[in-house]
């Protein structure tokens, strides 16, 4: 493995700790509830759901996360701000992760932002996310509320290259007056969580691995991804899929070991139903990165899973 | 075919952009595939379009993708094209930016084919009807198809590093910036 010169910073969200040299921390995984078709889920837009099933959903994950010692956050999914408040009140009800507030519609992300501070789980909450297409309402929303912990996206619409996300969130690229972590920091943001983007495989998915390296060496923030998005778009693996499920499960899942090889810190790696498989494999591929770096001055911590499971 | 879309009757001048819904495919269209992303997406609805001169419709239908809008994104683009950041003009989609392909692809994409415009249609059996209607509805486009190579990405030259920022091995380094791993000579 290899070791970054510059000063890794650890962050710390309600608890888990996130950030680090390879092979120090446990990677932090973050499984999404109430996606858009979770079988859970009856209405989505009024946030009606199975409550005994999401709440057996959430027990695994943290199980999971107690047994190999990956830290664990609940990523909740929205479309509007009635399900969102109900999923928040829910998840923090049943776990005392930390969670994701995820939602494609700004106006659904501030009125969160607002709520959370209003009922004290701001700190609990990191936001997803702060991107190119922030605009003045939001940064405002943003800088009003308590929240402190944010995904900052790398993704740069008119150029994806490593070069183009980078400069997006140093400078602004060529598409903003000013760059996505200056941004951040003038809303308030200390927990930076830096997400390179997935973009669909042939349209640079792999630039991600590059960039969670380069980032980390210039900065010392965590990077993490959503990288499990990278083949769900691949037609040939879907039409694989209909052959047999597990093919896709496969690759699904095996791509979290592939962001931790490249110096991921945290990921985002889907369905909560993963959980499952996502942690072993992930504990796994920590404790290898640990052994690969014990000669490289780097401590895993007493709950990573090398001093757990092996 | 790029993306999530599959060829059907070559000869239809119809194909059919379901957006976030997924519909099984009616083979009378051209193409069949949705379009979740309002970007790289709509890029790619437009290099298929564009690669079959018979396709002189495209039903846009199907539930739009929440957030990003990739039909109404589709439907501005068609209309108005980008502007000189490549932005498409009037989309109110979260990244509404082409990056990868050029002007001039874009406005035969524009002349080649008339949008019908149904977002939120879901009923397969009226999208068919419209399919139907269509298929045969009009010639090919006058021009040839248009073949859009992928944009070769910018490559930068092999250097030749001496150190770098993340540490391999005692005396092996990573220069992050150009990827190179390289032995660091002691003095």
């Amino acid at each position: 493995m290899f070791r970054f010169q510059k000063e890794q910073e650890i962050v710390n969200i309600a608890g888990v700790k996130i950030g680090g040299q390879p092979g120090e921390l446990a990677t932090v995984l973050a499984g999404t509830i109430f996606y858009e078709g979770h079988s859970i889920v009856e209405d989505a837009d009024a946030g009606i759901f199975d409550r005994k099933e999401a709440e057996a959903l959430v027990n695994m994950q943290d199980s999971m996360s107690d047994e190999t010692g990956n830290p664990s956050i609940v990523h909740i999914f929205a479309n509007t701000f009635e399900s969102m408040q109900k999923y928040i009140d829910f998840v923090t009800s049943v776990s005392d992760s930390p969670f994701i507030i995820d939602s494609p519609q700004p106006a659904v992300r501030m009125a969160c932002a607002e709520y959370v501070t209003d009922i004290g789980l701001a700190d609990k909450t990191i936001y997803n996310s702060i991107n190119m297409s922030i605009t003045d309402d939001e940064f405002a929303s943003l800088a009003n509320s308590d929240i402190d912990s944010s995904i900052i996206l790398g993704f740069n619409a008119m150029d994806s290259s490593l070069d183009g996300r980078m400069a997006l969130l140093e400078n602004g690229g060529k598409l903003m007056d000013r760059g996505l972590l200056d941004i951040a920091e003038e809303c308030g943001i200390k927990n930076i969580l830096i997400d390179p983007s997935i973009t669909p495989m042939g349209d640079g998915a792999g630039i991600a691995l590059r960039m969670t390296m380069t980032a980390k060496a210039k900065w010392g923030y965590p990077v993490g991804s959503g990288i499990h998005n990278a083949p769900s778009s691949w037609s040939w693996l879907k039409a694989k899929k209909k052959e047999d499920p597990l093919v896709y499960k496969m690759c699904d899942i095996g791509t979290v070991s592939m962001q931790q090889l490249a110096g991921g810190d945290f990921v985002l790696y889907g369905p909560i139903e993963n959980a499952r498989y996502t942690f072993p494999l992930a504990a796994m591929a920590d404790i290898m990165i640990a052994e690969a770096s014990s000669d490289l001055d780097i401590e895993p911590s007493s709950s990573h899973p090398l001093n757990l499971l092996v | 075919m790029k993306g999530d879309c599959i060829a059907g009757n070559n000869d239809s001048c119809i194909a059919v952009i379901t957006l976030a819904s997924s519909f099984e495919p009616y083979e009378e269209a051209a193409m069949w595939g949705s379009c979740k992303t309002e970007n790289l997406g709509a890029e790619k609805i437009i290099i298929n379009t564009v690669s079959n001169s018979n396709i002189r419709y495209l039903l846009i239908c199907g539930n739009e993708s929440r957030g990003h809008l990739a039909g109404r994104t589709l439907i501005a683009l068609h209309k108005n094209g980008i502007d000189e950041d490549g932005r498409i003009i009037g989309s109110d989609g979260a990244i509404p930016f082409i990056e990868n392909i050029s002007r001039d692809v874009i406005e035969r994409f524009q002349n080649q084919v008339r949008l019908i415009e149904h977002i939120g249609l879901v009923d397969i059996d009226e999208i068919r009807r419209i399919v139907d209607e269509y298929k045969e509805k009009e010639g090919p486009y006058h021009e040839a198809a248009f073949v859009v190579e992928s944009a070769k990405k910018k490559s930068r030259p092999v250097m030749d590093v001496t150190s770098g920022d993340i540490m391999v091995s005692g005396n092996v380094m990573l220069d992050s910036t150009s990827g190179i791993v390289c032995e660091v000579k002691s003095n």
